[in-house]
């Protein structure tokens, strides 16, 4: 074993703290860097810089968005009707999407469930 | 007559080769404190998939005669693993596998409330040295403040093997009563309207960013800090396994079954360093005490910190994310969330948090490679 570099704590505390600084700090330098140089970062500059011009009002197309997400089979359609009827809910189901997969979000969603 | 006499013989030979003959009192004092933590582990659920096999290994290191450190077979295998650093980076690595840089990589400024609460590390270490530690017992000691197990564990091993047994003890035992430590240290050093702040919704990570990263920061720190390469390159990898998104089986692998089997050899080990020969010491009690200082200093110094950055940037950083900066993840972002909602309902803190946390991870490995590089 080799000897130590110091042995006043002091010293040993200030050296340390001030590495972990700066190699956190480096970190945080390239964190910024690869999100600078990411090609693939959706670029909202452009957007910003010249406001959208109004679109032109249009008919909206009828059905163009699918009521039922791809990947929901006809079972599970009806088995969601059947519970939402089942809880005395009058109308129709128009749409079933999945929720987002975004765990944080669930996180979130479960916890104010949890709460109510 | 004779067959008597030859009974007898054999019956005093078997008594003189069993665990009963060497046993001391300081074995059943060890064996208690091994029960005690096996109910804290069971009953109370303190840590308990990490307690349990720790205060067993405790148990066992405590029967005399059994020769597990000195015959060949699995209890010296385990030793084996424990005393030439093969466990920590392996548990390491099922933690990268586990951890989501992404809150880190969208807010970067929380690597510096990771950083400050490192300051339990150092008032630990000047406080050992102050009850007459050497300096490379004292670093090890203070690395309990750094609230991280494996690294607690590979640090104790270089600097201070003797007292590792204490140190994996008190770390464990702290992190799990960080819910308990925590909060009244966050409610004394905040105010209700810093308490309250609302912090915005974090930016999207790209993919690119999420697997640039472990690349990039796997490369810098083994540079920078090689004695620390095993356990931040094992981090790293283990979090490319996630991000990259074609090794899924290998993520699924060593966040679950590797990283369970290494838990077991790893705390099982930790606990058959528990001998009464090493454990029964007075400064057993006074690593438990510095250990705690070290949790208390490490979490005022995040909040701290989280209070100046607070200020700086407009109040738009609530305080309380800075006490997950003593790393114990992800318990410590946690408690932010708990204390938060506590002040504030509806405002959750939990994925703000959770950037500090692992940049807490990070800055205690660095910290420990400093040490290792300044005191070995």
């Amino acid at each position: 074993m080799s000897h130590p570099v110091t042995t006043n704590p002091l010293i040993i505390m200030l050296i340390n703290m001030t590495v972990v600084f700066l190699v956190l700090i480096a970190l945080g330098v390239v964190i910024n860097l690869i999100h600078y140089i990411d090609p693939t970062k959706p670029k909202a500059a452009p957007e910003e810089a010249a406001p959208a011009k109004p679109e032109p009002v249009s008919e909206p197309e009828p059905a163009a968005a699918a009521p039922v997400e791809e990947g929901i089979s006809p079972e599970v359609v009806a088995v969601i009707a059947a519970a939402v009827a089942s809880m005395g809910c009058a109308g129709t189901v128009k749409a079933i999407r999945p929720i987002e997969r975004n765990n944080w979000k669930n996180s979130g969603r479960n916890a104010i469930q949890s709460r109510g | 007559m004779e067959l008597l006499q030859a009974f007898a013989v054999s019956l005093q030979a078997v008594w003189l080769d069993s665990g009963f003959s060497a046993f001391t009192m300081g074995n059943g004092i060890m064996i208690l404190v091994g029960l005690v933590l096996l109910y804290m582990a069971i009953v109370k659920e303190f840590e308990p998939l990490l307690l349990g096999p720790i205060a067993f290994g405790c148990i066992l290191a405590n029967f005399p005669r059994t020769g597990f450190l000195e015959e060949p077979g699995l209890m010296q295998a385990i030793h084996y693993g424990i005393a030439n650093e093969i466990f920590p980076p392996l548990i390491f690595l099922g933690i990268g596998a586990m951890t989501d840089f992404g809150p880190l990589l969208a807010r970067p400024v929380t690597l510096l409330l990771g950083a400050a609460a490192q300051i339990g590390v150092f008032v630990a270490l000047v406080g050992a040295m102050l009850l007459g530690f050497n300096v490379q017992e004292a670093g090890a000691i203070g690395i309990i403040g750094g609230a991280d197990g494996p690294t607690a564990i590979y640090l104790s091993i270089q600097m201070a093997p003797h007292l590792l047994g204490a140190i994996a003890v008190a770390a464990y035992s702290y992190m799990s009563l960080v819910p308990l430590i925590q909060p009244p240290i966050m409610k004394l050093l905040t105010t209700q309207k810093e308490r309250e702040v609302a912090m915005e919704q974090l930016r999207p990570v790209t993919k690119f960013e999420r697997v640039c990263f472990p690349i990039v920061a796997a490369i810098i720190i083994s540079l920078l800090l090689p004695p620390i390469a095993a356990l931040l390159g094992c981090l790293m990898l283990g979090n490319l396994f996630r991000e990259s998104g074609v090794m899924d089986r290998l993520s699924d692998t060593a966040q679950n079954s590797l990283c369970n089997i290494v838990t077991i050899f790893l705390a099982t080990g930790t606990g058959m360093t528990m001998n009464a020969d090493d454990f029964l010491q007075p400064a057993t009690l006074l690593i438990i005490g510095l250990g705690l200082l070290a949790f208390m200093s490490g979490t005022a110094g995040g909040v701290l910190f989280g209070k100046l950055m607070c200020r700086l940037s407009g109040w738009k950083i609530n305080p309380l994310i800075g006490s997950a900066g003593v790393s114990a993840v992800p318990m410590a972002a946690r408690v932010s969330q708990m204390v938060g909602m506590k002040a504030k309902p509806g405002n959750y803190l939990l994925m703000h948090a959770m950037g500090p946390n692992v940049a807490g991870v990070i800055g205690t490995a660095v910290a420990a490679g400093t040490m290792l590089a300044m005191l070995k």
